[in-house]
């Protein structure tokens, strides 16, 4: 088991150098660079100087050796849009994504797994289950979260943006988690319902071919309670294909869902890379980059532990 | 239900197949005083019973989007002429507006019915190449173990997280200016197929790393059962329910995400009219309350989707009686 | 019947002095807060490095400046420094400072606050943004102090706009920042973790809290020093806050739920109807700010060395070519359908939203299309075959690539329009619209044929603007940075401008100007089509609101803004 994670491990700190480098690249291969924000036709030595200021005057392969021999020693640039280090950029960032994830991935399972279970074995409102995932899959997030903030907004039910109101300004840290908890449910659902929607279809597929299986026919042929062949039996069987998918779902939401911070107005990673992407805040890039790939492998990760909890087999043949 | 599923399929098809004879004005044609204008409505009721006609609209302010209805001049539809179902020309009163025009003034319905032939077929081959591309890589990785999945698996990985947005600029400045129709379809296709596969593959391997364990599995070995020939024919099938789901969750992501690669500059130039550029158009609040018939491709794409989900995960009652 | 007629006198002057007729004065209660929106987080709090909008409006509302240009009247006012005297020759000028003016943290401003601004302006390891705009004829600015309460400014030439030039200086605080700048640290000095108590200005507002990808939170400053007509101290309000909120339909939403007094930008066309109708239930209050300061832009490449070689070259390079297309183009007609109508037609860079220098007379092309295809025939472009496009002699089609920018309604509007309108004379466009960085990369290397876009001018006065007028500026759209001018138009531009810059003379400035206009319309590098008349929108309850087309519309008057209760 050590053995095990220690070799994830190697392999997720692999995978955030590789994809860090590549974003670091691909941001020196796409057209246009961060002097483009001095405005369209910025005096060409301010231009000049913003350039020698991120090293976009030296060839991509020496900047990406500059960048990383600073990197080895925790220094990931400055970004230009925020005239901050990446690193002090990233914390806050990642934080309130996680806070925003954590939500999000709740309701997601919440509603998905019960629902998907109780569609894909035929009960009721199953065809109305369907209807609505099929319409969380077909709305594009730019509208789905444009809806949330709109209803947000009329209803009054829950502010319309943004991660804490500046009444909260004052107040303790009891007051901050009220303030925080109470702007939670517009970003939070805007960014679950898809999911939740994905993880419906997935359980209901594999909820009705759970059913099909042998041991589960010959226990409702044995006069097993069909609730009891739902929760005890299929429910574990169909797992599998939620637990390959879960872990991408946990690392895509840690790494920010860009629409959805941005209009929403929360302060987080998705909004982040999507302003330095914009940008070309070419270190910034990098660092989100970064961000997302380990959060991608903390996600992968557990959906593999999670997939070997769901069903011994794969555990005993030895993964982890 | 699979019936069902295949009548909207098909509905969806012909209406693609027959967008010229179904649009009644051409999709890339502007009408500089219908901009934003709402749908024509079509009466039959006119101090009694007609044939449908629509009253000659008068443009009355552009900012404030006011349009009247001039209920002395009524115009026949005309049916069945210059190789349209139905139309007006401009001439004789027109346009005829089915779901209001956009935001250059083109007709909205028009749009709808050619748009369907660029997003689907897009998004069905991409949706196909993603999942067979993600199946392969998916069954390998799940039935090898070991080193070969570890190193597929981090590949899986590597792809999700590379921000497909710079991918997409960098290719696109590797591209001449100006590019056809056709290039841009090839394209995205390779690109949506590229950036699809992954999380099929992640869901695959999983199936079929705990499928490989089973009885049948090591009876096949057993009987010589070559590793090909148990991936194709006995591993890869019971991922075929899964597949259909992605099938489901792939298709409308495409055809939204046309519009996001589109805005990097990897679009369809703006005559050719897509679903996802039409959305993209639409999301815009001050018209989502007052012109919700811009939203006509959502409800199209919805359509798709409902369309493949009943054929693919057909059942609509469990397999086995469970309720007494 | 003279009683009738005392009486009759008295009833006029009973009805006169009805309070209705002369409203009182507007009395703005002291207190309350207001939240107003951004788009983006600023990225510094020292506008000295940073030249983003959000910068600027955090500059404005906390600090000061020697003196002001006041965005209604464009007239200069006094400011930090209460009067001013200037030399004949218009080279040195001797500003008296306000006495009693503090710092927001107590310590007294002085000249000497001045003169360390000035040192880093032009310090060359801080590389101002701002330095340029205190350059006159080629040199910076100097200053120096014969007491604290004098400056004295010497410029190296004589200066059109002279002492406007000072609305570009914020005066910082020597005492906070001096150690930074001897560091070599100015450039990140005042960035988003700097403690806001060490942000200290002269301006209406402090920073209260800056909490990244959030707000910022301003409160009022006690040690203002600006006192209303009535001598009640300003600001009124006792806090600004600053939302920052990305995306442009949100923010309308919340506009309109009332969780916002204000937005930091002008409405889309697009968002007329609603802001209307909120309006009409009371909920809003529209104001139409009037025509905006720069008007849209199409322009062809003219650089020699980039476009030599392609064969359409030799007939875009003659003006014929392009005033044909100047008459092709229904200005009218563009105004209705590319803005809805919420826009004037444009002739030149200058607009009715520049009153000072917009010029009515600016050489004018009727739309006429016979005309323009005279124009094309003679160059050599005719139809030389059914399909209607024009080719050259050796049979090259009219046919040309325009840029513009992705994701605006109204550019990509416009290109259409502008591809209708020139099919119908013969000339061919193709649209390309491209996502911001990878059209300013091509803008910059001339890697286009035509770009239709809206450059923004940075001064509404021209010498402010001279890197686009000179043929050597940045932001000469057509050729950029010459080393010699590339025509004969282009060299007596320069030399009329660099003369309008240095003359004292408003009439002979606004004489030469007017020329200069008139050469750049005949030669027509850059068309102009239309200028965007724009509306804003803010909350009812706010007081005192003085807007402006030039941004920030509302807040650049902060400190006489008041809300009710």
């Amino acid at each position: 088991m050590i053995a095990f994670l220690a070799r994830r491990l190697l392999f997720a700190f692999a995978l955030v150098i590789v994809v860090s480098s590549s974003a670091l690249l691909l941001t020196r291969l796409a057209p246009g660079d961060v002097t483009a924000q001095l405005g369209p036709f910025a005096p060409a030595a301010e231009v000049a100087g913003t350039r020698a200021r991120f090293d976009l005057d030296r060839g991509a392969a020496e900047q990406w050796l500059r960048w990383s021999s600073r990197a080895a020693r925790f220094d990931f640039g400055d970004s230009f849009l925020y005239n901050r280090p990446v690193r002090e950029l990233l914390g806050g960032a990642a934080v309130n994504t996680a806070v925003l994830a954590a939500a999000a991935l709740l309701v997601a399972t919440a509603l998905g797994i019960p629902l998907g279970m109780l569609s894909g074995s035929g009960g009721a409102g199953a065809g109305l289950i369907r209807g609505v995932s099929l319409v969380c899959l077909s709305a594009p997030p730019l509208l789905t979260s444009l809806l949330f903030v709109f209803l947000a907004a009329t209803t009054r039910w829950f502010p319309a943006g943004g991660m804490t109101s500046v009444d909260a300004l004052d107040g303790g840290w009891s007051t901050w988690l009220t303030d925080v908890a109470a702007h939670l449910p517009v970003p939070a659902l805007a960014l679950a319902l898809p999911i939740a929607a994905t993880f419906e279809r997935l359980q209901a597929q594999s909820m009705a071919e759970a059913l099909e299986q042998p041991f589960i026919v010959a226990a409702a042929a044995r006069g097993v309670a069909p609730r009891d062949i739902i929760v005890r039996h299929a429910w574990r069987v169909s797992l599998r294909p939620i637990c390959g998918v879960y872990g991408i779902a946990v690392g895509a939401l840690l790494s920010g869902s860009f629409v959805v911070e941005f209009v929403t107005a929360w302060p987080g990673l998705g909004r982040l890379t999507y302003e330095a992407l914009r940008a070309r805040d070419i270190y910034l890039v990098a660092g989100c980059a970064a961000a997302g790939g380990a959060f991608l492998a903390a996600g992968s990760l557990v959906g593999d532990l999670l997939l070997a909890a769901a069903d011994p087999r794969v555990r005993e043949q030895g993964a982890p | 239900m699979t019936r069902a599923g295949r009548w909207l399929l098909g509905v969806v098809v012909v209406m693609a197949v027959a967008a010229p004879w179904l649009a009644p004005n051409p999709p890339d044609r502007s009408f500089a005083d219908a901009l934003y204008a709402p749908p024509t409505p079509v009466h039959v009721i006119d101090a009694g019973l007609r044939r449908p006609f629509i009253y000659e609209r008068r443009l009355m302010s552009r900012l404030e989007r006011r349009f009247e209805e001039n209920v002395s001049r009524p115009i026949q539809l005309q049916w069945f002429t210059a190789g349209r179902l139905v139309t007006v020309p401009e001439a004789a009163g027109g346009p005829l507006l089915l779901l209001g025009a956009d935001a250059f003034g083109r007709d909205i319905f028009s749009r709808l019915v050619y748009g369907a032939r660029t997003s689907l077929a897009l998004a069905v081959l991409a949706t196909l190449a993603a999942l067979v591309v993600g199946a392969l890589i998916g069954g390998i990785a799940g039935y090898a173990g070991g080193r070969v999945d570890d190193l597929l698996s981090r590949l899986t990985e590597f792809v999700l997280v590379l921000p497909a947005m710079y991918v997409a600029l960098a290719l696109r400045a590797a591209m001449p200016l100006v590019l056809s129709p056709a290039a841009v379809f090839g394209l995205l296709l390779v690109i949506f197929a590229l950036l699809g596969w992954p999380i099929v593959a992640r869901g695959v391997r999983a199936i079929v790393a705990s499928e490989r364990e089973r009885e049948y599995v090591a009876a096949g070995h057993a009987l010589g059962a070559g590793p090909w020939r148990m991936l194709a024919r006995h591993l890869l099938p019971s991922t075929v329910g899964y597949l259909a789901v992605q099938a489901t969750l792939l298709l409308p992501a495409f055809v939204l995400a046309e519009a996001t690669l589109s805005f990097v500059g990897l679009g369809f130039p703006d005559p050719v009219p897509t679903w996802g550029t039409m959305l993209q158009d639409a999301a815009n609040v001050s018209l989502l309350g007052r012109a919700p018939w811009m939203l006509a491709p959502a409800a199209a794409i919805f359509v798709v989707v409902l369309g493949v989900n009943l054929v693919v995960q057909g059942r609509g009652r469990a397999p086995v009686q469970l309720e007494p | 019947m003279l009683a009738a007629a005392a009486v009759l006198a008295a009833a006029v002057l009973v009805f006169r002095l009805r309070p209705s007729d002369a409203p009182p004065p507007p009395t703005i209660q002291r207190g309350g807060q207001i939240v107003a929106s951004v788009r983006a987080e600023p990225r510094s709090f020292n506008r000295f490095v940073s030249r983003d909008q959000v910068t600027e409006l955090l500059t404005i509302l906390t600090q000061g400046r020697l003196a002001r240009i006041n965005r209604a009247t464009y007239e200069l006012e006094p400011w930090l420094a209460e009067k001013w005297e200037s030399s004949a020759d218009g080279r040195t000028h001797t500003l008296h400072l306000r006495s009693g003016v503090t710092w927001s943290d107590g310590a007294p401003f002085t000249s000497a606050d001045v003169l360390f601004s000035f040192q880093a302006v032009f310090d060359g390891k801080a590389r101002s943004v701002i330095a340029s705009s205190l350059t006159v004829g080629g040199q910076p600015i100097r200053a120096r102090a014969p007491d604290p309460q004098t400056v004295v400014l010497t410029y190296a030439a004589p200066s059109g706009p002279g002492l406007r030039l000072l609305d570009n200086l914020p005066i910082l605080p020597k005492h906070k920042l001096e150690a930074a700048l001897a560091g070599g640290t100015f450039a990140s000095a005042w960035n988003a973790s700097t403690p806001p108590a060490d942000i200290v200005g002269t301006g209406p507002f402090i920073v209260r809290e800056y909490q990244p990808g959030q707000r910022v939170v301003l409160d009022r400053n006690p040690r203002y020093w600006r006192r209303a007509e009535d001598g009640s101290a300003l600001p009124y309000l006792d806090r600004i806050v600053l939302e920052i909120i990305p995306e442009q339909n949100a923010e309308l939403l919340r506009l309109q739920a009332g969780e916002l007094d204000l937005t930091s930008s002008e409405l889309r066309p697009e968002d007329y109807v609603p802001v209307r109708e909120a309006e009409d239930q009371g909920r809003l209050r529209l104001i139409e700010l009037g025509v905006g300061p720069d008007a849209d832009a199409f322009w062809f490449c003219l650089k020699p060395e980039v476009k030599g070689k392609n064969p359409l070259f030799a007939v875009v390079q003659r003006r014929e070519f392009r005033q044909a297309i100047s008459h092709a183009v229904d200005r009218d007609a563009f105004v209705e359908t590319v803005f809805l109508g919420a826009a004037v037609p444009a002739w030149g860079p200058v607009t009715p939203g520049n009153p000072q220098w917009f010029w009515p007379d600016v050489p004018r092309y009727a739309h006429d299309d016979e005309l323009a295809g005279r124009l094309l025939d003679d160059l050599g472009l005719r139809k030389r075959d059914p399909s209607g496009v024009r080719k050259t002699a050796e049979g090259v089609e009219a046919r040309f690539t325009v840029l513009t920018q992705r994701g605006i309604g109204w550019y990509e509007r416009g290109a259409a329009v502008l591809r209708d309108e020139l099919m119908r004379i013969g000339i061919v466009l193709d649209i390309v619209p491209l996502e911001f960085g990878a059209l300013i990369e091509r803008l910059l290397a001339c890697d286009y044929d035509a770009v239709y876009y809206r450059p923004l001018a940075t001064d509404l006065d021209p010498a402010g603007n001279l890197d686009f007028w000179l043929s050597s500026g940045s932001a000469h759209l057509w050729n950029i940075g010459q080393r010699t001018p590339a025509s004969e138009w282009e060299r007596r531009i320069d030399t009329l401008m660099l003369e309008q810059a240095a003359s004292l003379d408003f009439e002979r400035r606004l004489q030469q100007f007017n020329l200069v206009q008139q050469i750049l319309a005949e030669n027509v590098p850059v068309l102009y089509f239309a200028a965007p008349r724009l509306y804003y929108a803010h909350s009812p309850r706010l007081r005192g609101v003085v807007p402006t087309v030039q941004r920030p519309p509302v807040l650049w008057n902060a400190d006489r803004l008041g809300v009710t209760r």
